[in-house]
Formats: structure tokens, C-alpha cells, sequence
């Protein structure tokens, strides 16, 4: 029984921290519409940023998000406008295929520049836990969790209640209508795009804290984001939250009853499954 | 000039076929990788091209027709025909058993749909024992590339045939009915499920004969290399960059692409991939209908054309 | 107009695809040249660059030393490396290059047994001799081809002299957990880990495969803890054991002994997790010492420096075993007396000789036969603690807790 409950806890810690990973590419699939394969390579590149800035200038992952945050927004900024604006109209085919071209790109450049070598954030206090109830709980990842539910409440609120929150919604629901108003929509796709980064660079920095960096762990935190946000349901944020936990326990509980080398066989297997019986996911509304 | 037509993509052929006369090894090599992968490219333009489903997990096929030659051969010491057929019947099976459900999905849910299939394909195939699991099946070695050049440009003949009765067909127009208004097709009558299904099932054969004429050549393979994702991307820009929905189109974009390719790969070697990425980001945006539609308009637009094509689809 | 830009673009396709055939590389008349595919970017590019480090310098220092006479005529060596990008696919077309392009004369291999085992396939069809020390999975050798040989120990004895030490120790572990990874590599030491577990009257209280690249090991370790397993085996890449370590301390696992088959005899490992490194067990089959004699360097302990000096960071057994493959070339060349592919095969076959990397000598499998010295990080540094029968200096054990460190 405790084993089970220590794994239950391992799995509803992961969640969190794959909500994180997973909000920025919900948020901008959920309103731009644009599903971004490369994605996970953002979140490489912000793990990359917080890994340098704590290696070069000593700053503490935690206290360093905002800084990764930011640098991967005007990243981001650029990259919308600059590539994915001219394609916005285009069948989303076209943004899949390009999005996926910017994977590949964004993964050689960071071997060329980063070396193969991998990389780990170590902080002084990275291996502490704290013992609850006969359950050993790791800080980092009660932290990591505890920031991204954070965070992913104040997008949710920033969404809905807030003028540029809802300048956004308008703009993915109405271009025309939104341009009537005086919204400037190569902007704001932007802006929104660079907030979709900016929240994988800040997952990027949390993630280098729990396990180690390499350029190439980009394609694989993409198809988990994928099944997070799917699972989850992209019509709220809040949805990730619901994927990244689900998600983490499948995993452990597939590992503790099946065995280890079908937690990916779990994962994948319900996202298709989600798929095909209510693509809306969890927390969709649309049934 | 039409009549030229049929006369001049003969002798193409001929000069292809006799290729191992007078070819280096490196260059049947480099055509059989090639060949492999018009096939695919094809394939994919019949679903993705024709019907306008993109599918990203065509690799799942390929994947499935490798194993079958590789279990067969392996495991079951059959010859390599019936492990091609042994591939082909799992690809088919697979092909309607997850192609009924899926294909219900729309747009980008079933590109990603199709590309969690690969991804699931994959983990399955690494706990099977059968299979090799996670290391995989090493074929007996056969020493004979003219031959698999032979059956690789087979293949993609076969398959450049079957696209183009395609076009003449009545199967062919519910297609690209589909593809262009599926509402409409269905109060047409077209019995879309079907079509569509027939068309993954299509797509899904070609994949498979050329994931088992690989696996052969190669004389390796372990579900990574088998169900190699980077093979979707590569078969979809492949045919997109030729001209999606034409018949020589994904042809074309597959010997270019694949020729500029191996030339990086082998001079400077890490940045073939880069390459890639890099072709892909330029074609989706300055031409995303193809060579084909840019052979067709260059006439009349001139340069105009890709400057066209962005403030087409350009916010 | 544009049907022959329609038509004439396939055929510019292939006209300029064909024109790659024509540049034959040619080998100077006094050169022999080495072809191998090695991992130099992608995911193990961190260890595939051990290889070419190393077949770099021992063909240089060989060079150096005035190269090879065969049959009255001086040759100097000379290396072909392409990138193989850490792709099995690609490195099988690349040693078939090697072979029937650039008609190099024999073949070096790549780093690990998933890639050894589809390359030496070109080897054997080609019928060209490849020296292999990056693959240690006994099924490379157990397909009865002749064309290739392998430096690195078999995999399925990796954990043998730990387990002869496991019944040393003092309170003696009972009860132990073995983890694997499911490449070639790993599912061969797990597989010979197993016999050896039973001989030795230990009982298995875990014994599960995990998936390679694997990142998230909180649910194993929680059974591990839960379980009360003693002794941790575990049979992975460099990127798991170093996330199981850390894992670990934050789980608050810890085992009286954990022994992991790489990462420990690796600078970079080390470094990578600083204090938490200590105690951790491994083996190796290789260390630079000065016992170790050498015909080109002298002795193992100046090939270290010479490394160091070149390339500023330690080598280990990888590079010890890169260059050890250059050597075992360049001898059966000169025992042959000839560059014949089928005399120089049959002169491996009876290497016999001292190198830095110990005794060269391959069974009739192709394989080399070397035991693995337990290790164990001290003070941050690795110390051989025992040979296989007795120990060579005190084990830190039991591990404590993680709290007392």
C-alpha cells in the first residue's frame, strides 16, 4: 500500500511539472490555432538558457525563470512574425510541416553550438525531499509542480479577464472583426506566440533542474505535450493540468503493474484513444 | 508536346532500369535509398495528396512491412516473398482495424492522431519477443544490390501506376471530391468512410512493400530505424515539395531532395540534416503547392509567383 | 516548354546524383587507409568521440613512430571517419561506402553494440577485416562471422567480478535489484548477470527492463526502497545512471552498494554530479597504468598524459580500447606481411601481443577476453577496490544514508 501511494505521488508530482511543459504549446494551439511540433526544442533551448545563466552568472534556476522567460519571448516574438505569420492562413498543414522544419533546425544548431555533451542544473539543494506520512517527497519537484500550477492559474486568468487576454481571444476567433477594432493581429499573434515560448522556456529551466539536457530532447518532450494537451482538452488552460497529471500517473502505474518499458506504450496508447472517443479531451466542452 | 510525353518518361525509365550496368555501387545504393523513398512519397500523395488527409504516420506502414520480411525471414525462416506478403497483411489489417476510427478525425487532430499511432506502433513492437523487442532482428545477409535496385524501382512504378489510374478513376475523383468539400461529397453520395479507408489502406501497402525491401537490404532493423518518425517528415515534404496531388510530382520532389542530400551528407557531413529543416521552412513558404504548381504558373507569373504565395497566406 | 522542365528535372536529378559516383577517392600509393563510422554528433556523440579521439592519435603516434614496412615497403596510416549522427541506418550505408567507395583497406568500428552488430553486417558481406572496441554484446560474435573482432569484454561477464565481491563484502547483501536497459548491450549483461547472481546463491528481488533514454526512474527506485533491496545492478547509458543518481537522493533511496556497467570510469559522469558521484561502484577493464606496456606509447600511464596533453580530458577504457583496435590492425598487417584482406583477417584471428589496453588475443568468437576490475569513485576519483578474486584496497561500504553524507 505505501508503495502504491509513494508512486501515486511520484506520478501526481511529474504531472505538474508536465502541465508546465505543456501550457505554452496548449495555449497557442488552443487560441492561434497553430500546433507547434517543435515545441519540445523550444523547451530544449530554454533549459539550455537557465542551464547558462546558472553555470555563468550563478543564478538559481528558480529565481532565473523569469530571465529565460523573457529572452524566449522576444524568441518567440521574432519567430512569429518573422516565419509562421506568413504561413498563418495557409491550410494547417503548411504551419505542422514548418513548425516541424523548425525542429530540425533548432536541434542541429543546438548540437553545433552546445556540443552533444549532456548538461545538468545541480543546485545545492537538489536532492532534497521532505518525508510526509511515511511518503519522500523530492522538494524540486514539489516546487517545479507548485510553479507551474501557478503559472498555469495566471494564464488562466490572464485569458479571461484581462484586456490583451481577451484582445487574443478575439483576434483567433474573428480576424476581420478583431482588425475592425483596431487590433494590430501580426502583433498580437505574436505576442501570443512569444507568451507560448515563453512559458516553454520557463518549463525548460524547471525541467534541467529534475533531469538532464541534451539538444535532442526536443522530439520526445514534444509527443508528450501532445498527449498532455490533448488529454487535457485545449479549450482551457487548465486543461494541462488535468493531461500532465493524468499522463504522470498512467506512466507510473504502468511501470509499477505492466512494466517499465510500456509506460510509453500507456501514454501514447490512451492519446490515441482520447483521440478517436472524445478529441476534445478532459476538460473540453464540446463533448 | 504532350505526345513527347509518354515517349520521353520511357526512355527515363529505361536509363533508370539499366542503371546497375553502368552505375557505381554507391549510386545503385543511393538509388535504392531514393527509389524507397518515392514510394513512400507516393504513397503518402495518394491519402495526403489526393484525399487530403495528412497523414503523419505513414512510417507505422513501413514499419510493419519491415518486421514482417524481418520476423518471416528471422524467426519463421521463410523466403522473402512471404515475409513481404506477411508485411503487407499487417499493414492492411492495421490500415482498416485503426483506420476506420481515425479517419473520422479532421485536419491536424488526425495528422497528430496518426503520427501518436507511429509513436505507439513503435513502444508495442520494443516488448515484443518475437519482434526482437528492443534490439531488434539482424536478416541474413544477401549480397545483391542490382536486385533490390530492381525491386525498389519496381515498386515505385507499381505505385506511380496505381496513382495514375487513380486519376482516371472513379475512386480517384471521390477523392479529390473528398479532399475539396467532404460535405459536399458525401450529399454527392460518395460513400467517403469507404474511400478514405481504401486510400489509407493504399497508402499503407506501398509503405509497407518498401519498410520490407529496405529491411532486407539493409540486413538490420530495430523498432527506432523501423518506425523512424524523421521518415514521415521526410516522405511529406518530399511530395509537397514535387507537387502533392500530381502524379510525378512526389517523384520529382524525392530524386531533387535526395540528391541534394547525399551530396551534404557526404561532403559536410552534420548538415544534411540541417539541410532538411532548412528546405522544408523555404518550400512551405514560397511554394507550397510544389514544384509542379510552380513548373505550371512560372510561365505566366515569372518571379511573381513566390511573392504571390506568401501574401496569399501571409496574417 | 514545361514538360521538359517537368522531364528534365528528374533527369538532372540523376545526372547529377550520378556525377557523385564518379569521384573515387584515390589513397595515396603508400598510404593504408582506416575507415570507420563513428557517432560524432547525436545523442552518444559524448562517447562515439572517444573513438575517433582515439583512432586519431594512435594512428598519428604510429605515424610518428615510422608507421608500417610491409613486404620491404614503408606505408604510413591515414584515417577515413564519416559522422554516422548516432544513426544506425546511416552508418550502415556509411561503412558500405567506406568499402565500396572509398575502397579503404580495413575497417575500425563504431561505439555500441546496437551499432557494432548491424556494421560488422557490411564487414562480413564485404569481406573486409573491421576491429570493433565500442561493441561488447555477445550476440556481435555469436553469428559465426569471421570478419569481425571486438576489444571491449563480453558484455554477459561485465558484472562477474562485482558479484565475486558482493560474497566479500561485510554485512554481505542479500537481496538484490537488477535494472537493464533493452539495447543489445544491456539485455547481454542482464542476461549473463543472471546466472551468476544464482550461482553465487544471491536472490533477485527486481529484475525489470526499462526503455533506453529513459529519463524518469521515481516509480523503479520507489520499489527498489519499498522492496529493501541491498544491492542495485544496473546496466544502462551514461544519460539514465546519471538521472537514477540524482533520482535517488531526491527519493531518499539508498541501497548499501549500487553498481552501474558506464558512467563511472568517465570524467565527464563524474563531474556531472559532483559529491553525489561518491561511492558509486562500476567496473572497467582498463586503467593507465604503468604496468601496462606499449610498443608505441611506451606504457598506458603515458598514454593517459599524452591524451590529457592533446586532448585535455582523461581518457578511459573506450579510448584505451579505440586505439588498441588501431594496433591489432597494424600488427596482423605486419605479421601477414601483406594487405590482403583474407591474411590480415587470419592474423587477427591469432593476435597475440601487449598493448596499453592489456593482453590482445581474441577468441575463436572474435572477442577479446579481459576481466573487469571492480572500481569505485573514492574522494572523487576512481580507485580499483577489486580484481576479480581479492581486494586491492578497502571498499566504502556500506553506502550510508543520504542524509549523512
Amino acid at each position: 500500500m505505501d508503495l502504491l501511494l509513494q508512486v501515486l505521488v511520484n506520478g501526481i508530482l511529474q504531472g505538474g511539472l508536465y502541465a508546465i511543459m505543456a501550457l505554452g504549446l496548449a495555449l497557442v494551439w488552443g487560441v492561434l490555432n497553430i500546433v507547434n511540433l517543435a515545441h519540445g526544442a523550444f523547451i530544449m533551448l530554454g533549459a539550455y538558457i537557465s542551464w547558462y545563466s546558472f553555470t555563468w552568472l550563478g543564478l538559481d534556476p528558480f529565481l532565473g525563470l523569469p530571465l529565460t522567460a523573457v529572452l524566449m519571448f522576444f524568441v518567440g516574438y521574432a519567430i512569429q512574425r518573422g516565419i509562421l505569420n506568413l504561413v498563418a492562413r495557409a491550410p494547417m498543414f503548411n504551419t505542422l510541416l514548418i513548425t516541424f522544419g523548425l525542429e530540425v533546425v533548432l536541434t542541429y544548431l543546438a548540437q553545433l553550438v552546445f556540443s552533444a555533451d549532456f548538461r545538468t542544473i545541480n543546485p545545492s539543494y537538489s536532492g532534497r525531499n521532505i518525508t510526509v506520512m511515511g511518503l519522500t517527497i523530492p522538494t524540486v519537484r514539489l516546487a517545479a509542480s507548485g510553479v507551474a500550477i501557478l503559472l498555469t492559474l495566471i494564464m488562466w486568468r490572464f485569458l479571461l479577464h484581462t484586456r490583451l487576454g481577451r484582445a487574443i481571444r478575439a483576434t483567433a476567433q474573428n480576424l476581420s472583426a478583431a482588425r475592425l477594432y483596431g487590433v494590430e493581429p501580426r502583433h498580437l499573434y505574436a505576442v501570443t506566440f512569444g507568451l507560448g515560448l515563453a512559458l516553454a522556456g520557463a518549463a525548460g529551466g524547471l525541467y534541467g533542474t529534475v533531469s538532464q539536457i541534451n539538444p535532442y530532447i526536443g522530439a520526445t518532450l514534444t509527443a508528450k505535450c501532445f498527449a498532455i494537451a490533448i488529454i487535457g482538452g485545449l479549450d482551457t488552460p487548465l486543461g494541462v493540468i488535468a493531461g500532465g497529471v493524468v499522463l504522470g500517473l498512467i506512466e507510473s502505474l504502468a511501470t509499477l503493474y505492466i512494466g517499465p518499458t510500456f509506460a510509453d506504450v500507456a501514454s501514447f496508447g490512451v492519446l490515441v484513444a482520447v483521440l478517436i472517443v472524445r478529441p476534445s479531451g478532459l476538460l473540453g466542452r464540446t463533448a | 508536346m504532350k505526345a513527347l510525353r509518354i515517349p520521353l518518361l520511357l526512355l527515363v525509365l529505361v536509363a533508370l532500369a539499366l542503371l546497375p550496368l553502368y552505375g557505381s555501387d554507391t549510386i545503385i545504393q543511393f538509388g535504392i535509398s531514393t527509389l524507397l523513398l518515392a514510394v513512400l512519397a507516393q504513397g503518402w500523395n495518394i491519402i495526403g495528396g489526393y484525399a487530403g488527409y495528412s497523414s503523419f504516420g505513414n512510417s507505422t506502414f513501413f514499419g510493419l512491412g519491415a518486421y514482417g520480411v524481418g520476423i518471416a525471414m528471422v524467426q519463421w525462416h521463410l523466403p522473402f516473398a512471404a515475409g513481404l506478403l506477411f508485411g503487407v497483411v499487417l499493414a492492411v489489417v492495421f490500415a482498416i482495424c485503426l483506420g476506420i476510427p481515425v479517419l473520422r478525425l479532421k485536419g491536424h487532430y488526425f495528422a497528430i492522431a496518426t503520427l501518436a499511432l507511429a509513436q505507439v506502433m513503435a513502444a508495442i513492437v520494443s516488448n515484443i519477443e518475437l519482434a526482437g523487442q528492443n534490439i531488434g532482428l539482424v536478416l541474413p545477409p544477401l549480397n545483391n544490390d542490382p536486385l533490390f535496385y530492381e525491386l525498389s524501382l519496381g515498386l515505385l512504378v507499381l505505385a506511380t501506376l496505381t496513382v495514375w489510374w487513380l486519376t482516371r478513376s472513379r475512386f480517384g475523383f471521390g477523392l479529390i471530391a473528398i479532399r475539396e468539400n467532404e460535405e459536399g461529397a458525401v450529399v454527392m453520395g460518395v460513400d467517403t468512410t469507404r474511400y478514405k479507408v481504401m486510400a489509407f489502406t493504399l497508402a499503407g501497402l506501398f509503405s509497407a512493400l518498401a519498410g520490407g525491401i529496405q529491411a532486407y537490404w539493409i540486413t538490420f532493423l530495430d523498432p527506432a530505424s523501423a518506425f523512424d518518425i524523421t521518415l514521415n517528415v521526410k516522405m511529406i515534404i518530399m511530395a509537397v515539395f514535387g507537387g502533392p496531388g500530381t502524379i510525378l510530382g512526389p517523384i520529382i520532389g524525392s530524386f531533387i531532395l535526395s540528391a541534394i542530400s547525399e551530396f551534404l551528407s557526404s561532403e559536410v557531413t552534420s548538415i544534411a540534416g540541417l539541410f532538411f529543416g532548412v528546405v522544408i521552412v523555404i518550400a512551405v513558404v514560397l511554394t507550397p503547392r510544389g514544384l509542379a504548381d510552380v513548373a505550371r504558373r512560372f510561365r505566366r507569373s515569372g518571379w511573381r509567383y513566390f511573392i504571390e504565395n506568401i501574401r496569399m497566406h501571409r496574417l | 516548354m514545361h514538360t521538359l522542365f517537368r522531364h528534365g528535372l528528374p533527369s538532372a536529378a540523376l545526372a547529377l546524383a550520378m556525377s557523385l559516383g564518379c569521384t573515387a577517392s584515390q589513397a595515396a600509393d603508400n598510404e593504408i587507409v582506416l575507415g570507420a563510422s563513428v557517432q560524432l554528433t547525436g545523442p552518444v556523440a559524448n562517447t562515439g568521440r572517444y573513438y575517433k579521439d582515439a583512432y586519431q592519435l594512435a594512428v598519428d603516434q604510429i605515424n610518428r613512430k615510422g608507421g608500417i614496412e610491409v613486404g620491404g615497403k614503408k606505408y604510413t596510416l591515414a584515417l577515413k571517419i564519416y559522422d554516422n549522427q548516432s544513426d544506425v541506418n546511416l552508418s550502415v550505408r556509411q561503412y558500405t561506402q567506406l568499402v565500396s567507395k572509398d575502397k579503404v583497406n580495413f575497417l575500425l568500428g563504431p561505439f555500441a553494440s546496437n551499432f557494432a552488430l548491424a556494421d560488422s553486417a557490411v564487414s562480413e558481406k564485404y569481406q573486409v577485416p573491421m576491429v570493433q572496441g565500442g561493441g561488447a554484446s555477445d550476440q556481435i560474435f555469436s553469428r559465426g562471422f569471421k570478419y569481425v573482432f571486438g576489444t571491449l569484454a563480453p558484455a554477459s561477464n561485465y558484472f562477474g567480478s562485482t558479484i565475486s565481491m558482493l560474497k566479500q563484502l561485510n554485512p554481505a547483501p542479500s537481496q538484490i535489484a537488477l535494472l537493464y536497459a533493452d539495447d543489445a548491450f544491456d539485455v547481454s549483461v542482464a542476461e549473463g548477470t543472471r546466472p551468476l547472481l544464482e550461482k553465487a546463491g544471491l536472490k533477485t528481488v527486481i529484475d525489470e527492463r526499462y526503455s533506453s533514454n529513459a529519463s524518469d526512474f521515481n516509480t523503479l527506485l520507489s520499489q527498489i526502497k519499498s522492496k529493501q533491496a541491498d544491492a542495485v545492478l544496473v546496466a544502462g547509458h551514461e544519460t539514465e545512471i546519471l538521472n537514477f543518481i540524482r533520482q535517488a537522493k531526491s527519493l531518499d533511496v539508498s541501497p548499501k552498494i549500487y553498481s552501474f556497467t558506464v558512467g563511472v570510469p568517465s570524467e565527464d559522469f563524474r563531474k556531472a554530479l559532483g559529491a553525489d558521484a561518491e561511492y558509486a561502484f562500476g567496473m572497467t577493464a582498463w586503467l593507465p597504468s604503468d604496468t601496462l606496456k606499449d610498443d608505441w606509447f611506451g606504457d598506458a600511464a603515458q598514454f593517459a598524459k599524452a591524451w590529457g596533453a592533446q586532448y585535455r580530458y582523461e581518457p578511459d577504457y573506450h579510448a584505451a580500447s579505440g586505439v588498441a583496435d588501431v594496433e591489432a590492425i597494424v600488427k596482423a598487417i605486419e605479421k601477414a606481411g601483406s594487405l590482403d584482406p583474407k591474411a590480415v583477417r587470419d592474423a587477427l584471428a591469432a593476435s597475440d601481443f601487449q598493448s596499453l589496453y592489456g593482453h590482445i588475443a581474441f577468441a575463436d568468437n572474435g572477442q577479446i577476453n579481459l576481466d573487469q576490475v571492480v572500481i569505485q569513485v573514492q574522494n572523487g576519483k576512481p580507485a580499483a577496490v577489486f580484481d576479480g578474486s581479492k581486494f586491492m584496497r578497502d571498499a566504502k561500504y556500506p553506502m550510508p544514508d543520504w542524509a549523512k553524507r
